[in-house]
């Protein structure tokens, strides 16, 4: 038996793990507005500020559907994409923004109270959150890269949404932009998000110590390669030590700077929490397990 | 309904990549982009080395993933098994790039059927291959189809020198491929994957 170190390959001919490319900035960026944008929703929705509710339908529009146009390398023929949503995941992602979008404005423009409105609000909830969810089946569809083929990435993007909306919200609110009617505690909501998201991070990750070879390659460009940098500067650090820290011993009392730079931690560990996972993307060896 | 496939023989292949430059010429593309390419696998350590050539192509896969998550219908799936991309309906999304297990398709990036092999000159051959093409699509091997319409092998199996490569009807029992399949042992390449590719590898 002649033993085999299995190589990181680029281009070149040959045999080895490979780095997927394809997806990268503008991936990352649709997804971070897609959750950012469907976060503000629910928790508007929840909150009763209609207001920041249609902030967030134009955020998961303009920013998630930009990011999504600029990506393609034909744009002008974007609305191919929703011709196969019995079996592609990009495709029922088109049509459940637009179904979303639909259901929210008309959320937006009914009489608060009324029956009508009682309905819509239950629907409009529903819709956002699928379209939370969504992303995640989208990278979850592609079986050629084990880091990203688990039943966790959709919750892992629910979460995050969830964090990015309140994240936005506290914001919002501190800074007298908004005012919500129940009172709720956007501090120990801000708080309880990031350490569900600390611990779900951490889950995810270590999940792929025991997956496949290829996971585990993914997860060492990530954790030791040349993303690690990134991923404990900006994930790490500024995404959770540095919210949490904020949050728990100043928080709201820190002012609107403190709130503000809370919110800005959070959303650049958002990010790049999603541009590294597409980012150390890895297809396992050609042969698969059949090697020489 | 035939189902084209083909036969790889490991043992065959001398890794002369001349299949790799046939498959250029048959199908005039860009510099950069392969339909077909010969990879090199090295095991162990010195003195006890051991080296493989495995020619890699798409596996025109029956349970393809590119032909699943593709949300305009550009790839599709020909009744005799070969997977095509439609240029015209690709919106450029590459999902299918990132669903393919092989890492068999390739973006045709802006600007590259502009500039050629001679950086800004396009040869009188470039021009009439690169017709076909479109930018911001994605691209992958044909099988060669239109030869195979007409009765003809592909490219790289009729230019191999040692007869590594053998296409034929998978359906068909006493076809050649199906005969060296059943005789030699035939692989399918990352069987785990569920794709049931139409490529075959034997040793
Ligand atoms: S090898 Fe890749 S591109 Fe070819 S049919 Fe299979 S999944 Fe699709
Ligand atoms: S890049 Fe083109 S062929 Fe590939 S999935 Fe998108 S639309 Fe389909
Ligand atoms: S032409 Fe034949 S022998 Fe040469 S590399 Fe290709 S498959 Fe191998």
């Amino acid at each position: 038996m002649i033993s085999q170190t299995v190589p990181m390959v680029g281009e070149e001919f040959v045999m080895g793990y490979r780095k997927q490319s394809v997806w990268s900035k503008w991936i990352a960026l649709a997804f971070f507005f897609g959750k950012v944008g469907s976060g503000m929703f629910i928790l508007a929705v929840l909150l009763n500020t209609p207001l920041i509710a249609l902030a967030g339908l134009v955020i998961e529009n303009v920013g998630k559907g930009g990011a999504l146009l600029i990506h393609l390398g034909r744009p002008a023929r974007f609305w191919r994409a929703m011709t196969r949503p019995q079996s592609s995941w990009i495709s029922r992602t088109v049509w459940v923004m637009g179904i979303f979008t639909v259901i929210g404005l008309i959320y937006l423009v009914l009489p608060a109270g009324s029956p009508a409105w009682q309905i819509f609000k239950v629907l409009a909830l529903v819709s956002a959150v699928v379209v939370a969810i969504t992303d995640g089946f989208v990278m979850n569809d592609s079986p050629a890269i084990p880091l990203w083929n688990t039943p966790m990435l959709p919750f892992l993007f629910l979460f995050y949404s969830l964090l990015g909306g309140t994240s936005v919200f506290f914001f919002l609110v501190h800074g007298g932009w908004a005012s919500i009617t129940p009172l709720v505690d956007l501090e120990t909501l801000e708080t309880a998000l990031i350490i569900i998201n600390l611990i779900g991070v951490a889950i995810y990750l270590g999940s792929m110590v025991n997956a496949t070879a290829t996971a585990r390659e993914s997860l060492r460009l990530l954790i030791k390669g040349p993303y690690s940098g990134m991923f404990f500067g900006f994930v790490v650090a500024i995404g959770f030590i540095l919210t949490l820290v904020l949050t728990l011993f100043l928080g709201a009392s820190g002012g609107t700077l403190v709130v503000g730079l809370i919110t800005l931690a959070d959303l650049i560990g958002h990010f790049f929490i999603f541009y590294l996972l597409l980012m150390v993307g890895v297809y396992s060896p050609v042969l698969g397990k059949l090697t020489i | 309904m035939a189902r084209y496939g083909m036969v790889i023989d490991l043992k065959r292949c001398v890794g002369c990549n001349a299949c790799t430059v046939a498959c250029k010429a048959e199908n005039g593309t860009p510099p950069g982009i392969f339909f077909t390419k010969v990879l090199e696998q090295v095991a162990g350590q010195y003195p006890i080395v051991k080296k493989k050539y495995v020619p890699v192509l798409c596996n025109h896969c029956l349970n393809a993933p590119c032909v699943r998550v593709c949300p305009s219908g550009a790839t599709h799936k020909r009744e005799d098994g070969i997977v095509l991309v439609d240029y015209n309906k690709c919106i450029g999304c590459k999902a299918c790039v990132v669903a393919c297990p092989y890492k068999n398709r390739e973006l045709m990036p802006e600007g590259k059927l502009k500039e050629g092999h001679f950086k800004g000159y396009l040869t009188p051959f470039e021009q009439v291959k690169y017709k076909k093409f479109q930018e911001g699509v994605v691209v992958k091997c044909t099988f060669c189809s239109e030869r195979v319409d007409q009765g003809l092998e592909p490219s790289c199996v009729n230019t191999c020198p040692a007869e590594a490569r053998v296409f034929g009807d998978l359906h068909d029992p006493e076809s050649k491929v199906s005969r060296l399949i059943r005789q030699r042992g035939g692989i399918q390449p990352m069987s785990e994957a569920n794709t049931d590719p139409s490529v075959y590898y034997i040793e």
